[in-house]
């Protein structure tokens, strides 16, 4: 269990100071290049607790896994036993082709443990950043993602995305039976735990801003229709929202966590509604014979994007937060599915059917400079990480061969693309924002 | 078709006969079915209209403004020359002269545009020191137009973007002193915090911070938490 | 003349329903299956119809069976229906919810106007969730666009 208010008070930085003084660093690397080779970098070991080694490896997966650097291996290591606290002999590093090195040290302090971390800037010789922590030991994962985070934004520019978790549905079983369950577990597939029991299929996942609740849609055991449900991520307890007599489903929360935008269909019409979590009072935001689903707010929470069939065919369209002024976007060739606007606000990504195959994509929110990222038989469902520069979605088999479902992601380059570990098939992929410290 | 609907429907209401009663439901539910497929259908082109006609109103706004370039340089006994707002602006003899802030600014809205985008156009392919330079120009050129804050906010971009970050605080700074009330206001009043920290003026960043909220109460949610998170870093009170 | 068409659908009715019964009659394998059965619906009536890919139209075949379906269910009135809809995999995952609904809907919105009461009608969608049938060409997913009726015991 994740505690998250102990979190707050437990986890505490501070910026070390410099052991040389700054200059302008050379260890840069601007992610709108077209092209460019992935940082080396050196990840020692932290010293100080048997602890040390384990958060080093959580660090060098992180940056190895994002495509932007390359983790060098340990056993290559010349210098060893680097004090975390002076200078390390640079030429070693450079020997071995390295441009960062992160160094770090453990000490026990009462029942916590202080964290000391630098990135040295190996190519001019200087320190390039250096953070000191304060938390419990049972943090050590945590504390290894938000130094990766650190590492990240001091080199990209951009913020980071580690320390972060994924909810998603885990699929067992045969394909026309298949056990649907709600799962949650940290970006890198650690600390995987589920949060629906599988009795009854749950599906679309998605974290409110604070990731203390999550929003799904589930059926119930008996032959009623399937609706959505609010659940409490630690204590496990549910609630049903609002209580229609037709479907509900596609729940999203609004960027202020307050509201739900979700579909309700009656007598096969599908609209969109708003629901206000305090008052449970419910607000028509759509109102056509057609379908609207798959809502999604942009990041300042005054407009909705979402999918319609209205004009014939699936398409996006944008609309204000309370309804009214909906306009389309997507008109190029083929059907465009489940929107999702950039935690940025500067792009909208979006599943593409065509024809025979899927597709992944980004377009502006005006529809204008639509480019596709990753496709296949079937790719659906794009998430975005809280950085807006990476996404995950996920890929699915025909069901002749088994229709197994796995993770991917991908940055909004399409460069790097790599399949995310889980412990089951997986799809529905929600990624959350950064865990509040 | 329309004729049989009427008939159709008194029967259904009026004949006792079951059967009677049910293919005018059958008949009707299809009719209404048709009916919502004709609007979906046309729902589906008018989009593709108006999509087209936008797209063509876009296409023959950029003809006007080339024609109205090129007429204008042959009005002024011109050749006829190269397009506006290439990267470098052409000297001044070339350029139209355009006092600040009078209606000459409305005429010569095209080019300002022009410049602006070229600008942007640069910094988006990291020439920074290009984008600084045409920056510069269309803020000396077009201070009143409606895209000078961004034009200003940009300018500090490209400082920060080459970590040039004394210069950068001065555009940031300017950028808030007289672009305060500019869509960019809040992005740049944030930015100008971000690069006193960077340069270790921390209790100033934290003052620039402070004021965010009460200069611009309607500033995006990610804003204001980009805001509350830049405080946190900064161990602001 | 409208009068004559009315009494011609009825007397349509009343001939289908008697073909229904006699081909239980003629078919060898029904002859185990017990009359306002379940298995009497599966077998000899069709519990199924199917739609064309992103559609929700009922289609003339499906007409045929849902026209048998009412009759049988005019007869036989203790069973509550659910309807569920269907999608193939060739779609998203919340649209085609909200297809499979639609679709359900169709073949309920048929039914009752056949005059089978809307109040025993429940309807459900499985989207993709669940399909008929385990396979990934046109023939597969031909039997997964689907609205089936299901009798409640």
């Amino acid at each position: 269990m994740m505690h998250f208010r102990h979190l707050r008070t437990m986890l505490c930085a501070a910026v070390l100071a410099a052991v040389t003084v700054p200059a302008h660093a050379q260890l840069t690397i601007d992610m709108t290049k077209p092209s460019f080779e992935p940082v080396p970098i050196a990840i020692v070991d932290f010293a100080g607790d048997p602890m040390g080694a384990q958060i080093a490896e959580v660090i060098r997966n992180d940056l190895q896994n994002c495509g932007l650097f390359r983790s060098i291996s340990p056993g290559s290591f010349i210098e060893r036993n680097v004090n975390a606290n002076a200078a390390p002999r640079f030429a070693d590093w450079r020997g071995i082709g390295a441009q960062g090195l992160v160094v770090g040290q453990i000490a026990q302090v009462g029942g916590n443990i202080k964290v000391d971390f630098r990135l040295w800037d190996v190519v001019v010789g200087q320190q390039a950043t250096g953070l000191s922590f304060n938390s419990q030991p049972s943090n050590w994962r945590r504390l290894g993602h938000i130094i990766a985070d650190a590492v990240y934004k001091r080199v990209t520019g951009e913020e980071g995305y580690f320390d972060t978790r994924i909810a998603y549905v885990s699929e067992t079983g045969p394909v026309n039976n298949r056990t649907k369950r709600i799962a949650i577990m940290d970006q890198d597939g650690a600390n995987n735990r589920y949060i629906t029991d599988g009795r009854a299929p749950a599906i679309t996942p998605r974290f409110s801003p604070t990731l203390q609740e999550i929003v799904y849609m589930a059926y119930a055991d008996n032959n009623s229709p399937p609706k959505v449900y609010l659940q409490n991520v630690d204590s496990g307890r549910r609630e049903l929202l609002g209580n229609f007599p037709g479907m509900s489903f596609a729940p999203r929360f609004s960027p202020d966590g307050t509201k739900v935008a979700m579909s309700l269909s009656k007598d096969g019409n599908t609209d969109l509604y708003e629901m206000d979590l305090r008052g449970q009072n419910l607000r028509r935001l759509t109102n056509t014979a057609a379908i609207d689903t798959s809502p999604s707010y942009s990041p300042d929470g005054t407009q909705i994007v979402f999918n319609s069939d209205r004009g014939g065919s699936q398409q996006l369209y944008v609309m204000s937060a309370g309804g009214g002024g909906e306009k389309r976007i997507s008109f190029g060739d083929g059907r465009y599915a489940t929107p999702v606007w950039s935690p940025r606000g500067d792009y909208i990504a979006f599943t593409k059917i065509m024809g025979s195959s899927f597709g992944i994509g980004v377009m502006r929110p005006d529809g204008s400079g639509e480019r596709l990222l990753a496709n296949g038989f079937l790719v659906e469902g794009p998430t975005w990480a809280p950085n807006g520069r990476v996404l995950m979605y996920f890929q699915q088999q025909p069901n002749s061969s088994g229709g197994a479902a796995s993770l991917r992601q991908i940055d909004i380059t399409g460069r790097f693309g790599r399949q995310v570990p889980t412990p089951t098939s997986a799809s529905d992929p929600a990624w959350s924002p950064l865990i509040p410290q | 078709m329309k004729i049989l609907s009427r008939p159709l429907l008194v029967l259904a209401l009026t004949w006792p006969s079951l059967a009677a009663a049910q293919s005018g439901n059958v008949y009707i539910e299809d009719r209404l079915n048709q009916l919502q497929q004709t609007i979906t259908m046309m729902t589906g082109q008018l989009e593709q209209l108006q999509y087209q006609n936008q797209q063509l109103q876009q296409q023959m706004e950029k003809m006007r403004t080339d024609y109205d370039f090129r007429i204008d340089q042959l009005e002024k006994g011109g050749k006829g020359g190269p397009r506006p707002a290439g990267p470098g602006p052409a000297g001044p003899s070339a350029s139209p002269p355009t006092a600040p802030g009078s209606q000459a600014a409305n005429t010569s809205t095209a080019s300002a545009d022009q410049l602006y985008h070229a600008a942007f156009k640069m910094m988006q392919d990291g020439n920074y020191a290009g984008a600084e330079k045409d920056f510069r120009t269309f803020l000396q050129r077009y201070p009143k137009h409606v895209l000078a804050g961004n034009a200003q906010y940009w300018l500090g971009e490209t400082y920060y973007a080459r970590r040039d970050y004394q210069n950068a605080m001065t555009a940031f700074a300017e950028g808030y002193k007289v672009y305060k009330t500019s869509p960019k206001g809040p992005d740049n009043l944030l930015k100008l915090g971000i690069t006193l920290a960077v340069l270790g003026r921390k209790s100033d960043a934290c003052a620039v911070f402070s004021r965010f909220t009460q200069d611009y109460p309607h500033a995006t949610d990610l804003q204001k938490r980009r805001v509350d998170q830049e405080r946190q870093r900064n161990g602001c009170g | 003349m409208r009068t004559m068409k009315a009494l011609a659908a009825g007397a349509v009715l009343i001939l289908m329903a008697a073909c229904s019964n006699s081909q239980q009659a003629a078919v060898p394998a029904s002859t185990t299956v017990t009359p306002g059965s379940v298995a009497d619906f599966k077998q000899n009536v069709g519990d199924r119809v199917y739609f064309d890919t992103d559609m929700s139209g009922v289609r003339a075949d499906g007409r045929a069976t849902l026209d048998k379906q009412a009759t049988w269910l005019k007869q036989y009135t203790n069973y509550p229906i659910t309807i569920e809809g269907k999608c193939d995999e060739r779609g998203t995952r919340e649209y085609n919810l909200a297809l499979g609904e639609r679709r359900a809907n169709a073949v309920k919105q048929y039914l009752v106007a056949q005059g089978i009461p809307a109040s025993r009608i429940q309807t459900i969608s499985y989207g993709k969730e669940r399909p008929e049938v385990v396979g990934s060409d046109e023939g597969a997913w031909a039997r997964n666009r689907v609205g089936i009726t299901v009798l409640q015991q």
